[in-house]
């Protein structure tokens, strides 16, 4: 019975996404928000009433201990039905190991230290496990590339964790089956520490959604594990659970999560978390809706990375994106630096603008060379990304000081000349243009130029004006987010529209 | 049990049925980066971009100072984009690049360039 409604239960999740993506996101009426909550509250009502009979059974699975279904598992308004994990033979996890000796053809091991012995793992290298979410499976093509990438940069051994006989059930039953998984992968770290003298303080766990929660699992069973990275945990039946169900920063040494996906599920079907769970916590472009994922359906699947890619997209594109950010950050750490702020409104006016020393950590893979001081978590971050690869961007504030023949309609543009190249053209400001003014936007550029030697000005309206006006940029201050330099440019000549004035430093 | 999950549609559809869409975004013109495009009129960027003859076009930002890119053509698609405002894209023009779309350059400032020949 139970199973059947939730079977029905979870297929409707997903149609509804497929009809309704975008105008979910971008606007919801008010006629909208009591029928949803009414549906939310018919459901879990119903649910709620039909559980209390099956509460309070365990299962035991050889060296891993058991598993009941009893608060927090279950029985709580967040966790209303009871489910017990699959067995570790069900649910199958495959431990697929890549290292510098092997980094295109993968060896699989398992919680067996003859077996772990007989292959390329080394205990004197760091170890990453990576673990995919619901749905998912380990040898996606991201797994893949992770291990690669990471690869290319340091010697490690990357073990994807493959779940897919235990994602591919109902989520109820995938959200229990992680603990089965988390235990297996906790009992093989001890077996790294037994038998081979690896530290779990070298040890590190990538999860993605319900993987996040995993490593959470593994990290609570593992003293003094190494690091955790959530990508964007999964939301229901984890926010706002004890600690002892979800991601926590107690799980490891250091908890680094990224949020991508963070609108409620109901009615916004945002997948990931918004509850800061980690020592660090980072929320791309406000950690809502990610650029890049509100295109139109055939442009979403049919995408440049394959139809598969672009399907996967079109299902849960704002929740994918925290594995590709991450992915992205391993060969380019400076492109995603998280700025301290409690919130995006605070940041995107600047008031979390520019970086004191050392306050900013690196989005990403290299955040642990963050200090976080002992005793402090859950610090949030934002930043801003791109809507494509490469993701990665570079904050500054510009401060534009026009003079000009007349207050006229148009917009400016500014762009960013540095030793290392220059930038495209960052509209400014729109609207009427008065001589005199000052203006100032921050803006994320995409590529990173180094110290900056000029800026260029461009203005431009859509009417022709017969009076010929002109406008010049007097005064451009460039701040750099990063260290908070300041450049500082003069200029004193006027030009027509859609012609470009050079600044030079100022004398 | 089924009573309750078709009255719970029939609530969502309403739902749905009810919002009003009020995004920015088009479906045929006004197209953000990365979205299909046919010609360059369709994108917010003017520039509808390809990577090959075969391949599909997607809207792509132009070009900046120093980058490749093309000379305007009448195909509407462009392997390399066009320059942004006030930069003039300087290499040599063909026919046969203008029948084959390959008339690239470098987007150089214009005004630049004078300042420099003097």
């Amino acid at each position: 019975m139970l199973t059947h409604c939730l079977f029905v239960f979870s297929p409707f999740c997903v149609n509804s996404r497929v009809v309704c993506e975008n105008p979910l996101r971008s606007s919801v009426s008010n006629i909208f928000k009591p029928a949803y909550l009414m549906w939310l509250l018919w459901i879990s009502g119903l649910l709620h009433c039909l559980v209390g009979a099956v509460n309070g059974a365990e299962v035991c699975y050889d060296k891993l201990g058991c598993f009941s279904d009893e608060k927090p598992w279950s029985g709580t308004t967040e966790r209303p039905i009871p489910c017990l994990p699959w067995s570790p033979e069900k649910i199958n996890a495959r431990f697929i190991l890549f290292t510098r000796e092997n980094p295109n053809s993968f060896q699989e091991i398992s919680t067996n230290a003859d077996v772990i012995a007989a292959s390329k793992y080394q205990a004197t290298r760091k170890t990453r496990f990576i673990t995919h979410g619901f749905v998912d499976k380990g040898d996606e093509n991201w797994l893949f590339d992770m291990c690669k990438l990471m690869l290319s940069i340091e010697d490690i051994n990357c073990i994807c964790v493959d779940w897919k006989s235990g994602s591919r059930s109902l989520y109820t039953q995938a959200a229990n089956n992680i603990r089965v998984i988390g235990a297996q992968i906790a009992y093989m770290i001890s077996i790294f520490k037994e038998n081979f003298q690896q530290d779990p303080e070298s040890v590190h766990i990538i999860g993605h959604s319900l993987g996040a929660h995993l490593a959470a699992e593994a990290g609570r069973r593992t003293p003094r594990l190494g690091r955790i990275t959530g990508l964007d945990p999964a939301q229901p039946y984890f926010q706002g659970c004890p600690a002892l169900v979800r991601l926590d920063p107690s799980d490891a040494l250091f908890v680094d999560v990224i949020h991508t996906d963070s609108l409620p599920v109901i009615p916004y079907l945002g997948f990931g978390m918004s509850q800061a769970v980690g020592h660090l916590d980072f929320y791309p472009n406000g950690g809502e809706s990610m650029p890049g994922c509100e295109k139109n359906a055939i442009s979403q699947i049919v995408d440049i990375d394959g139809i598969w890619e672009g399907t996967r997209d079109f299902v849960a594109c704002n929740h994918l994106r925290s594995y590709k950010y991450y992915t992205d950050s391993i060969l380019n750490p400076a492109g995603f630096l998280g700025y301290p702020c409690s919130n995006q409104e605070m940041f995107e006016s600047g008031h979390c603008f520019p970086c004191d020393s050392s306050s900013c950590p690196f989005m990403g893979y290299h955040s642990d060379k963050f200090n976080v001081t002992k005793g402090v978590d859950k610090m949030k971050f934002y930043l801003n990304t791109g809507d494509a690869r490469p993701f990665s961007r570079y904050r500054y504030r510009v401060t534009v000081t026009i003079d000009g023949s007349r207050t006229s309609l148009g917009y400016f543009k500014v762009a960013l000349y540095g030793v290392n190249g220059n930038t495209r053209q960052y509209e400014i400001h729109k609207g009427t243009l008065s001589p005199g003014r000052t203006y100032e936007l921050l803006i994320d550029v995409e590529k990173e130029i180094d110290e900056l030697t000029f800026v260029k000005f461009i203005w431009n309206n859509k009417v022709l004006n017969p009076l010929l006006p002109k406008f010049g940029a007097t005064n451009i201050v460039v701040q750099r987010g990063r260290d908070r330099k300041m450049f500082k440019f003069c200029g004193k000549d006027w030009v027509r529209e859609n012609v470009l004035q050079t600044l030079s430093t100022c004398q | 049990m089924r009573a309750v999950l078709v009255i719970a549609m029939c609530l969502m559809a309403t739902a749905l049925a009810t919002t009003t869409q009020t995004s920015e975004r088009g479906i045929i013109i006004n197209l953000n980066n990365g979205e299909l495009c046919a010609i360059s009129a369709q994108c917010k960027s003017s520039c509808c971009h390809r990577g090959s003859a075969v391949s599909l076009a997607r809207c792509a930002p132009r070009a900046a100072e120093s980058e490749t890119c093309s000379k305007k053509s009448l195909y509407g698609t462009y392997y390399h984009c066009t320059c942004e405002d006030g930069l003039k894209c300087d290499g040599d023009w063909s026919i046969g690049g203008s029948i084959v779309n390959t008339n690239f350059g470098t987007c150089i400032d214009p005004r630049r360039a004078q300042t420099t020949n003097n």
